[in-house]
């Protein structure tokens, strides 16, 4: 078990830094996700931290090894990692069984270990398969298993499930992580999918701009967002204006208040499932305009005092277009200066 | 623990942080310093006299006309050329033409027949034959299948769903050609147009055998008469530059051929047009224009051969046909061992040596096999142990073709992705390690398949060969163009059909559009 620590990364390409010293910490055996837009730098740490890249400056670790500081690079030959890349990258010349013992040196475990690992990812009939003949989620698989075969100090997934069909995506993914998990394996994944990186990680990281963000399980995230912007790309929001003032007093279509002309203009940040309806007579009234209905739940959009309002509700549906209602915020006051 | 240094400041280093590989450049560095000979040389001995000698040598009235000859040449045959071949693509591709995949085929495999085969042919029909009018006719039908194949391929390239956007948005049919498919073939065909005229700039067979003094005769004339080979240098060097020009034209116009092609999903290609009764007369300006390129020269072949095939000499044949082999496989091995550090740098790094290799090829591309045949015999003749002798023909042939290997060779790395290197790296390879394990093993089919391609074009090339080949060395292309020159037509038949048999199934196989773009079958036939 390896903890992975970053310190003060920089990476430049051309002069413009990619990522900016960037801090993060994955403890070991934990599997964590970095959540972030594309062109963040989220791959470029992934690759810095494989050694494909040299970084500019800064510090990366596993565990007590110092595989990276400054000028001096540990070659990604010796790092130990495993390195899951974008639709399984299999080498097209190899069968499914060469493939998995690509990494393995010992000649004398060869052929136990990779039947073990078909085993694993149960593929085992699928070993003298060449990779062309497999399936997005088999090749996913298989790259997962020649990552594990060298039993990495630290795996890297580059959005591994990116290319695979939503029904696919879901199984696999879980497969995955139960997996890594088992095994202890300090895993890394980069992603911009907000519901990969809450269902899968143990940690989650947010990057922005080179640099993370917010780090933290993925109900601190979700729940305790240190900005509106980490709040909306950990999920669905309801940003509202709103006002506070410095006794802590805040104005909101849910909690109108007078508040003193110094008050602070800002949003209040609410997740749709934390609003409550109710009957038309209590809470804030608004209006149905519209419904997204999703069969396991729902969407209601509706038009409170002019302010549009989106609420996640469980199903079934009772309610329609057209209907009025009662809002009840029933969540945390989450209040970001603008 | 080992760590390693890491030299180079990471922001110097190339987009993705790749290192170039000592060793890579470093051979990379000597091949294209080994390949810069002949065109060193030829240049020493241009201007070793001075530059005033020099200049007087282009002031000569002779310099004069051979230009004004050489690019009327070249630019009436690429006018033609163009003509017949984006006529005939387009007849072929976008209408119901009859047979139109048999006027494909007969156009591609025009390809296989080198010009002085075509000239021997047409020479040996027609007893008069010969001139300027008869060098732009051969020309024309050896050059005008690059202008088709490329015409069919931007064709093809051009999503029907584009056209019929267009015809959506209110615009006619010729509207859609003038708008739509005009502007995204231009480049493509330009670029083709310009490999004409490099072609007609380096033949040498076709124009000495009709008498047509264009530079490539007149150097070799030069050569042959007089020991005076600073001036044919000279000369040479005018046609260097001509070829240069074209050459960076050529990079430029390829640079801004770009795929037609936006969105995703397959490409679907348009209706055909009904052209009604007007097929027949298209059927037969298509029959006319095959019958000359290629029915003429198979139908002299084949009557000539019958009318020797009794008094065959096989031993001289097979012997022949052995000469072209050792030294086409010499060469093309050769060119393949220096084009794969270029490839390879071309390929997968991004940096200055790949850069400068990058202009080095293409300065070779502009060397025709004549000038380069002139720098080794004056280079040779001073190294006396490389004169005539098989090694110096093989580096003939390699420094010729180079550009064609490297094409071949960086087409093929260019497929692995480097993606693969990563996760290779990552499972505890090296460097060398990857190459041999990963790098090699999928690039291999591709390199092979460049190489048969140099092997294949090695062996119809004229010039060089004539001038480096050891004495008594006959190859098939030396026996044709010795038979030929004093008329003996007969005699040559039988190795103009071995020649053309041997290259034409390759040239079918590995020019049909629809599985090589046309960048592949520019680098691959002919040229």
């Amino acid at each position: 078990m390896t903890t992975l620590r970053i310190d003060g990364l920089t990476v430049t390409f051309a002069n413009r830094p990619v990522l900016n010293e960037l801090n993060l910490v994955v403890p070991a055996g934990a599997f964590a996700a970095v959540l972030g837009p594309s062109g963040c730098g989220k791959t470029t740490l992934l690759r810095a931290i494989a050694g494909f890249i040299p970084p500019f400056s800064g510090t990366i670790r596993f565990g007590e090894q110092l595989v990276s500081v400054s000028s001096i690079v540990v070659p990604p030959e010796r790092r130990k990692v495993g390195y899951v890349a974008q639709e399984g990258a299999l080498f097209p010349h190899l069968t499914v069984a060469e493939n998995i013992a690509f990494g393995i040196t010992d000649n004398k475990i060869k052929s136990e270990l990779v039947a073990e690992l078909l085993q694993l990812i149960g593929l085992s009939k699928f070993a003298n398969r060449m990779p062309s003949e497999l399936s997005g989620g088999q090749q996913t698989r298989v790259a997962l298993a020649r990552a594990l075969a060298p039993e990495p100090k630290v795996m890297l997934l580059d959005e591994p499930f990116s290319a695979l069909d939503a029904a696919l995506r879901d199984e696999l993914r879980a497969e995955v992580s139960e997996l890594l998990k088992s095994r202890k394996t300090t895993t890394l994944m980069v992603t911009h999918d907000r519901e990969e990186a809450l269902v899968v990680a143990d940690v989650v990281a947010l990057m922005r701009d080179g640099q993370i963000l917010q780090t933290g399980t993925p109900a601190e995230v979700y729940h305790n967002p240190i900005s509106a912007e980490i709040a909306i790309s950990t999920g669905d929001v309801l940003l509202l204006d709103s006002t506070k003032d410095e006794a802590g007093k805040i104005n909101s279509v849910f909690t109108p208040t007078q508040l003193s002309p110094s008050a602070l203009p800002g949003k209040l940040v609410i997740r749709p499932e934390e609003i409550k309806i109710t009957a038309a007579a209590t809470g804030l009234s608004a209006k149905v305009i519209d419904l997204d209905y999703y069969g396991h739940d729902a969407v209601v959009h509706l038009d409170a005092a002019g302010a549009r309002v989106d609420v996640r509700i469980a199903g079934p549906v009772e309610l329609k277009v057209g209907d009025l209602v009662g809002l009840e915020h029933v969540g945390p006051i989450r209040w970001f200066p603008n | 623990m080992t760590l390693t240094q890491n030299t180079a400041a990471p922001s110097r280093k190339s987009a993705g942080g790749v290192a170039v590989p000592k060793s890579l450049s470093i051979s990379a560095v000597a091949v294209i310093l080994l390949a810069s000979i002949p065109l060193g040389y030829l240049v020493i001995r241009a201007t070793g006299s001075g530059i005033a000698v020099a200049a007087a040598v282009i002031g000569r009235e002779k310099t004069v006309t051979t230009l004004i000859t050489t690019i009327s040449l070249a630019l009436l045959v690429a006018f033609f050329a163009l003509v017949i071949g984006v006529s005939s693509a387009w007849l072929i591709q976008r209408t119901n033409l009859p047979f139109s995949s048999l006027f494909l085929v007969l156009g591609t495999l025009a390809l296989a027949v080198p010009s002085y085969v075509s000239t021997y042919a047409w020479i040996a029909l027609i007893p008069n034959f010969t001139g300027f009018a008869a060098a732009v006719l051969i020309l024309t039908l050896t050059t005008a299948p690059y202008v088709l194949l490329a015409a069919i391929a931007a064709l093809r390239r051009i999503d029907a769903t584009q056209e019929e956007s267009a015809r959506a948005l209110g615009l006619g049919p010729t509207q859609v050609a003038k708008r739509v498919i005009w502007p995204q073939s231009r480049p493509t065909l330009l670029a083709a147009v310009l490999l004409v005229l490099l072609y007609v700039l380096s033949d040498f067979g076709a124009v000495s055998l009709l008498r047509v003094d264009t530079f490539t005769r007149v150097v070799h004339t030069m050569y042959k008469a007089t020991y005076d080979r600073s001036a044919a240098a000279v000369v040479a060097m005018v046609l260097v530059l001509l070829a240069a020009v074209l050459i960076y034209a050529e990079q430029r116009a390829r640079g801004r051929a770009v795929a037609a092609k936006s969105g995703l999903g397959t490409i679907r290609t348009a209706a055909k047009i009904d052209i009604g009764n007007k097929k027949y007369v298209a059927v037969a300006y298509l029959f006319v224009l095959s019958t000359a390129s290629i029915g003429v020269p198979i139908y002299v072949l084949v009557t000539r051969f019958i009318a020797v095939s009794n008094d065959l000499d096989i031993s001289k044949l097979v012997s022949a046909a052995a000469a072209t082999v050792t030294a086409a496989l010499a060469g093309a091995l050769l060119a393949m061992l220096f084009a794969i550090p270029l490839g390879l740098l071309a390929a997968r790094y991004k940096s200055k040596v790949s850069t400068i290799a990058e202009s080095a090829i293409l300065v070779t591309h502009a060397l025709p096999g004549v000038v380069i045949g002139l720098a080794l015999v004056a280079l040779g003749s001073k190294l006396g142990f490389l004169y005539q002798t098989l090694p110096l023909l093989a580096f003939a042939y390699a420094v010729l073709f180079l550009a064609k290997a490297v094409g071949s060779v960086r087409t093929s790395f260019a497929r692995v992705p480097r993606v693969f290197d990563d996760i290779s790296h990552s499972l505890g390879y090296s460097n060398w390690q990857t190459i041999r394990k990963v790098t090699i093993p999928i690039a291999a089919p591709g390199v092979i398949t460049g190489f048969l391609l140099v092997f294949l074009t090695a062996m119809k090339e004229l010039p060089a060969t004539l001038m480096l080949r050891p004495t008594g060395f006959d190859t098939l292309a030396t026996e044709i163009w010795a038979a030929t020159a004093i008329s003996q037509y007969g005699k040559a038949a039988p190795y103009a059909l071995l020649l053309v048999l041997i290259a034409a199934l390759p040239t079918y196989l590995l020019s049909r559009p629809d599985r090589a773009q046309v960048d592949q079958s520019r680098e691959n036939v002919g040229l």
